[in-house]
């Protein structure tokens, strides 16, 4: 029997996830063998503690020379450590919300941390994933333990909504995935991705053509269920609002990072076996859709959280331009992505789509850190009390909150600039940077649409911030309890998107390296 | 693998799908055949649905403790840990040491779930 010959090499890439497996597995034992007789106060702290060491480790994960692990089935890259980095900030912040949220409420328990970590380590997963089926369940490993989140507060009708509509579509939408990857794997004969190109080729002069179409079709679809693109976008205003308010910040971040990063891993090496041609006409149909429906739905909004969830529709859209933007190419022409040691001498749109991967890995950071902190601060405006009916997350309730929470207000105020992309913020870099590489890659149109409909989006994040500047106290208005957790993650996130607003440059050049991604 | 295919990857199930179809209309010709050549003598026990040789007794459609589920959801965990630990027992020799820790790695994580639900009371029948 021929046994693979695996190394210690092998396993480093997986230490991330194996840290946020061991915490989850910490935290599960204690709740049972400690909580009868102490507070939970604990299990906040190791949840964010556990996903520090594990972001730290990926970051020293980063300068690794991009390889295949595990005989191809995973890929060791810089650009897959930046996501778990990404994942692993989503979840520290997250934890510390979920903190003062879950104490509000008296409902800490250690499973609702250990299903965090256990999604969080499906992620980092995703991000390595070179093959079909290993790629599908880790798709599942996230999935699965965000519907049990999402319902997690099952008390009440609107958590159990949630749930119930983010499991059915998730669901239907992971079979989706699964059935275009049984067709790419029917006309090729190989589930791994860096083998793909050939047998693509092949199956594409064979006059099977129909069958790879059909294959990456569906498997486009399934990902823009879960990366919340129009038209599969239904459920997200939904599920956002229902879950509780720090799963509802990681799924906004961590999950859609995730999502994005195997979409492009998957995309990248389909294109380079058929021409570009269908994913860019895939991802650039579904880029102006989301942009232009995620903006438009936003505005009429007056909850915040429902604002917040057509706002990370209206992201992901922006996102969506630049993985077109990664597929720009002249028909016939031979599609490949250069690392960027062989940028130098390379054509004009060559240099583009390593800058657009690039401006894609700066906007999931970008997005993670404004995201998670407006959703905290949502988190600590709520009361469970006003959840049924539906006054939690009213615009009122951030009137006069300058007054009141003069921290908080500034915090939600640098957020909401942000997401809208005004400098000095985090997200103007973000977009600067996308939008150029949009632009570099000769997506004109759409870069004019992008940059309309993100100044659409000025008018509902600015509302908020007027309603907290210029509106006075509302009368009878409940005490806002303060939480040092939750107020610590809105700390941590407002330095991050103001401080990298300006001084963007250590963030660049990490990026710069992350550009990388294993192809063959 | 081989990059070039089998111009017709399905033609080997052919044999398999005959012996479907020839199951298919077999099964059928009996039943008809039976249904056509036997004798009718309905009466109303004969009629009742058929349940484990009881008398019927409500609807079907009624709410099942969630304990029931619970118990369900833990074996399909279990029987899924004995379906990978027999091929390992197989291949015991030829996967060595590397397997032996595989798998003592995998059992724990396992063990670490079987203490949660042991403490946590999901293997109480009665609250």
């Amino acid at each position: 029997m021929n046994l693979p010959n695996l190394t210690s090499a092998d396993f480093l890439p997986l230490l991330p996830a194996i840290i946020l497996v061991v915490g989850a597995c910490i935290l599960l034992l204690s709740e049972v063998f400690l909580s009868a007789h102490s507070s939970r106060g604990y299990q906040a702290v190791l949840s964010t503690a556990t996903s520090v060491i594990a972001g730290a480790v990926s970051l020293t994960l980063l300068t690794e020379p991009a390889r295949a692990v595990f005989l191809g089935f995973g890929a060791m890259d810089p650009f897959s450590s930046f996501l778990t980095f990404t994942v692993c900030v989503s979840l520290a912040l997250a934890s510390l919300t979920a903190a003062g949220f879950l104490r509000k409420r008296g409902a800490e328990r250690g499973e609702f941390y250990a299903l965090m970590l256990f999604a969080g380590a499906g992620m980092s997963l995703l991000g390595l994933s070179n093959e079909l089926i290993t790629l599908f369940v880790n798709v599942e490993v996230l999935s699965i333990a965000t519907y049990a989140l999402t319902s997690y507060l099952r008390r009440g009708t609107r958590p159990s909504e949630a749930g119930f509509k983010y499991f059915i579509l998730g669901a239907f939408s992971s079979a989706v995935l699964l059935y275009g990857s049984a067709l790419l794997y029917g006309a090729t004969g190989t589930t791994l991705l860096s083998d793909m190109s050939g047998p693509l080729r092949a199956a594409m002069a064979n006059n099977n053509g129909a069958l790879v179409y059909a294959g990456a079709v569906l498997v486009a679809a399934g990902f823009s269920f879960k990366v919340a693109a129009v038209p599969f976008h239904m459920w997200t205003p939904d599920v956002y609002e229902g879950a509780p308010t720090p799963v509802t910040a990681l799924m906004s971040a961590g999950v859609k990072a995730a999502a994005f990063v195997a979409l492009v891993r998957v995309f990248i090496s389909v294109g380079s076996g058929i021409d570009a041609q269908l994913p860019f006409a895939i991802f650039s149909t579904l880029a102006l859709l989301t942009m232009v429906a995620g903006n438009l739905l936003a505005i009429p909004q007056r909850n915040v959280k429902r604002m917040l969830a057509y706002s990370s529709i209206a992201h992901a859209g922006y996102l969506l331009l630049g993985v077109a933007a990664l597929f720009v190419s002249a028909p016939g022409q031979e599609f490949k992505l250069l690392g960027p040691t062989a940028l130098i001498g390379a054509s004009p749109e060559d240099v583009a789509r390593v800058d657009a991967l690039r401006g894609i890995l700066y906007y999931l950071l970008a997005y993670t850190f404004t995201a998670v902190g407006a959703f905290g601060v949502v988190s600590l405006l709520e009361r469970r009390e006003d959840e049924e009916k539906g006054t939690a997350w009213d615009l009122e309730r951030f009137s006069g909150l300058a007054q009141r929470r003069p921290g908080w207000a500034f915090a939600m105020a640098a957020f909401m600039l942000s997401l809208a992309g005004i400098p000095p913020t985090i997200g103007f870099i973000g977009k600067l940077i996308l939008f150029r590489a949009a632009v570099d890659a000769g997506l004109v149109g759409l870069t004019i649409i992008a940059v309309l409909s993100s100044a659409a989006g000025a008018y509902y994040y600015l509302r908020v911030v007027v309603y907290m500047y210029m509106r006075p106290v509302p009368e009878g208005a409940h005490t806002l309890e303060r939480s040092w957790m939750t107020e610590l993650a809105l700390v941590v996130s407002t330095v991050a998107v103001v401080l990298l607003g300006i001084l963007p440059g250590p963030l660049t050049e990490w990026i710069a390296q992350a550009g990388t991604l294993f192809t063959r | 693998m081989n990059p070039t295919l089998d111009p017709n990857p399905l033609a080997p199930y052919l044999p398999l799908a005959i012996a479907l179809l020839l199951a298919g209309v077999l099964s059928l010709i009996i039943v008809k055949l039976a249904a056509a050549l036997g004798p009718k003598r309905p009466s109303s026990i004969k009629s009742a649905p058929f349940e484990a040789g009881s008398e019927s007794s409500g609807p079907a459609r009624q709410r099942f403790a969630v304990k029931f589920y619970v118990v369900a959801l833990l074996f399909i965990v279990f029987d899924v840990e004995a379906v990978f630990l027999y091929p390992w027992a197989v291949n015991f020799q030829a996967l060595g040491w590397f397997g032996y820790v595989e798998m003592l790695v995998f059992a724990a994580t396992l063990v670490v779930g079987l203490i949660y639900i042991w403490k946590k009371g999901a293997l109480e029948w009665e609250h």
